[in-house]
């Protein structure tokens, strides 16, 4: 077993995504046609041979619990150990319903956290679509004989996120906040830590003594102005944060470029997700499908161009679809034409619907709508 | 707990009609209409008759369909009181063991299996048809005319008669008599090769057939006559459907045609699932050029080129300015920029260079067939593969 145990926070959605989350958290959203965003993170961990992980959820979880099961598809279902749902206990009384920041939620299981047998945790945000080599992060961990080492981007994906500036070593010396862009002088954080476990705790409870609940800007703050040090790993590949209907859309349609998907989807760290009994996907005779992604148990007779399909969607003749993300069970009838929507699950169409979006701002049809 | 019918699929043969496919796997093991392997259908239909305890009698190459059975997970086979059991041939104390000599014979060396759980009833299937049945509804009728042996049959022409083995029926309804492949069929009841045995009735039959040295221990030849002869009663359940049985390279792939054709057979139906072990691939990609009509395509395919008629298994590759007609290409199969496929069957990871041409329309003739490329293989660049042609693994082309 390794001493390294995964906690993912999977408790948040961002308000900038709207709709999409009404009835669940980012961690459970669908993603490139059969993935939920948490599945990046679950298989990073699982194909690091980390097969015991918490996720920290808070409400809005059922849509999570139904992905998740027993973790089998993560081969996280075992017999010691394994994957463990984490909804809150140990709150107080006048507790308002939210977490205000990731220490609040870490907290809210100080009591699982304390119990973890291993000395190590790797911390995961459920919102980030990266496969991350976590063996690779944790050999640079134990090579850099800090307690801390943050996951970085080489890129800043849409939306607002921290930065790290380095020293000459590679260390973090100092963290900005909030920054929307680029710069050369530091490196975008992902979010992801490896981090000693009795480090963490100290950090808990001194924010907690404080009243303080932000992970970055209170507890890593903290943590560098006493002088700690930290280590830096920088992912090679795609990484892109779902924290927006801007970003989530951008992020779909980054995956219609085959180079792109190359260094998210790696045969050698496979993405897992929960498998469902499905049948191919047929084509009909006038049907036509460019540059698009389309998942099995669709039925496609009209036209498709620059989509993103998920399973169980019947696309009928005559319907012509543009830069479009359909989720799971959609029926586009005949006449329809649809460019830059986002189709959340179970949505049928009348016959002739015409919708537009533009890329920075597609139409979200919310889930189970009826038009 | 006795249960009330257990299923024992007969999955040993070698299918040695399909040649190049069957080199290295069991024929159960050959994949089949995009997502699926043979043995997903008799597994998934017992699944979703109620049926939970499966023995899968294996003997021929048994090393991946082993694997690919694994626990039994992906048909809910993983069940406690019972489950998916895989059945090799073994050495009994004090004998010297032996191969499974006859479809009989391989029940017979399994009784020890069938009375663990003490079975009223066992549901003998086969590992090479295409179908969907409800064994519940068949269960039913057996046990309803008290049968000794209730046999699935089929309605069939005429003139196909004469391939099957045909059941005559008297005016009780009951089976009266059983004729392999007449000459001239009295009756168009063909049996499926399933059959529900009362494991009491079957389990004596077995026993003589055993001991009749001149008995070649199979369930239409011996046991099945022999029963007729002794006045056993035999029920004729007659099932309305999609039915076909994929022994040859012909029939697998006029099967795999039926696929693209959801009034044949709808696997599109929930409330009947087949099921499939598959690794998790992206969905597929069709690129800028991608043309695919009237075909399946399935996870983690990357499709550039022309593709119609044509039935894809997960992680195929067709390249840029490529046709593939009439054709059905198995897991991993790649078929290279520029290439030709048609009228073929293209074996796992097969890998078809570009320029290459596999296949050939039909031209009329009895020497047309499809073309056949096992698994593993390089088709090389610029190489011409005629119609009816069978490369096995291994060989240069």
């Amino acid at each position: 077993m390794r001493d390294y145990h995964g906690i993912i926070l999977a408790y948040s959605a961002s308000p900038e995504l709207r709709e999409l989350v009404s009835a669940r958290t980012t961690a459970s959203l669908p993603f490139c046609g059969r993935y939920r965003v948490i599945d990046f993170s679950l298989s990073s961990l699982r194909n690091a041979g980390i097969f015991d992980v918490g996720v920290i959820m808070q409400k809005d979880y059922q849509s999570l619990l139904n992905h998740l099961g027993s973790g089998k598809p993560w081969d996280m279902s075992r017999r010691v150990g394994g994957l463990q749902i984490l909804p809150p206990f140990g709150l107080p009384g006048n507790h308002s319903g939210q977490y205000s920041g990731t220490i609040e939620a870490l907290n809210a299981v100080s009591a699982y956290i304390k119990d973890i047998p291993q000395n190590n945790i790797v911390l995961m945000n459920a919102d980030i679509c990266a496969n991350i080599d976590i063996d690779a992060a944790i050999a640079q961990f134990e090579g850099s004989n800090e307690p801390v080492t943050a996951i970085c981007a080489e890129y800043a994906s849409v939306g607002p996120h921290n930065r790290y500036v380095l020293d000459e070593q590679g260390k973090a010396v100092k963290i900005i906040f909030d920054r929307e862009s680029d710069d050369p002088d530091s490196l975008p954080s992902l979010g992801g830590y490896i981090i000693r476990k009795d480090v963490l705790l100290s950090y808990m409870d001194k924010c907690k003594a404080s009243n303080v609940y932000r992970f970055h800007k209170d507890a890593i703050s903290m943590y560098l102005n006493d002088g700690g040090k930290m280590n830096i790993y920088i992912h090679k590949g795609y990484s892109s944060t779902i924290s927006s209907v801007e970003a989530y859309y951008r992020s779909n349609m980054d995956m219609l470029n085959p180079e792109t998907r190359k260094t998210l989807f790696i045969p050698d760290r496979p993405v897992r997700t929960k498998c469902h009994e499905e049948v191919s996907t047929y084509y009909g005779e006038n049907a036509v499908s460019r540059w698009s992604l389309v998942a099995d148990n669709c039925i496609i007779e009209g036209e498709i161009e620059n989509c993103v399909v998920f399973s169980g969607v019947r696309i009928a003749p005559g319907a012509k679809l543009k830069n479009c993300i359909v989720m799971h069970n959609c029926t586009i009838p005949e006449g329809c034409a649809l460019d830059c929507v986002i189709v959340d699950k179970n949505v049928s169409f009348p016959e002739g619907t015409v919708l537009t979006g533009t890329p920075s701002l597609p139409v979200v049809v919310p889930k189970n709508f009826v038009i | 707990m006795a249960k009330k019918c257990i299923a024992m699929l007969l999955a040993g043969g070698q299918g040695s009609r399909l040649y190049a496919l069957t080199q290295n796997v069991a024929k159960p093991n050959v994949p089949f209409g995009g997502k699926y392997r043979i043995i997903d259908f008799p597994l998934s239909n017992c699944a979703n008759s109620g049926i939970d305890t499966v023995g899968v009698l294996t003997q021929y190459r048994p090393q991946r369909l082993n694997s690919y059975i694994g626990n039994g997970q992906p048909w809910d086979l993983d069940v406690a009181d019972g489950g998916v059991y895989i059945l090799p041939p073994y050495q009994s104390a004090g004998e010297k063991g032996s191969w499974f000599s006859g479809t009989a014979n391989a029940i017979y060396q399994n009784m020890g299996f069938i009375e663990s759980y003490n079975p009223e009833n066992v549901l003998i299937l086969s590992g090479d048809h295409i179908y969907k049945m409800d064994y519940a509804k068949m269960l039913k009728e057996h046990i309803e005319h008290d049968a000794a042996c209730t046999i699935s049959v089929l309605q069939v022409s005429m003139e196909e008669a004469t391939r099957f083995g045909i059941m005559n029926v008297g005016e009780d309804g009951y089976v009266s008599e059983f004729e392999e492949k007449p000459a001239h069929p009295k009756s168009d009841l063909a049996s499926m090769g399933i059959y529900i045995f009362n494991w009491q009735k079957l389990r004596s039959y077995l026993i003589a057939d055993e001991n009749d040295p001149n008995s070649s221990k199979d369930f239409g030849k011996n046991v099945i006559p022999a029963m007729l002869a002794a006045g056993e009663k035999l029920w004729p359940y007659r099932f309305e459907g999609y039915w076909r049985d994929v022994g040859t390279i012909t029939s697998l792939w006029d099967a795999n045609m039926d696929m693209l054709s959801t009034t044949l057979i709808n696997l599109y139906d929930p409330s009947w699932p087949i099921g499939s072990r598959s690794p998790v691939y992206p969905p597929h990609y069709t690129g800028e050029d991608a043309k695919i009509v009237h075909s399946i395509v399935t996870e983690g395919c990357e499709i550039y080129g022309h593709v119609e008629n044509s039935v894809l298994s997960p992680n195929v590759k067709v390249g840029k300015d490529s046709t593939v007609f009439y054709s059905v290409l198995m897991p991993g199969a790649v078929i290279e920029d520029g290439a030709v496929v048609e009228y073929a069957i293209i074996g796992e990871n097969t890998v078809v260079k570009s320029g290459a041409h596999v296949g050939a329309p039909p031209d009329g003739t009895d020497a047309w067939g499809v073309a056949t490329c096992g698994p593993d293989i390089e088709i090389r660049s610029g190489a011409q593969v005629p119609a009816a042609a069978m490369i096995y693994t291994g060989e240069e082309v």
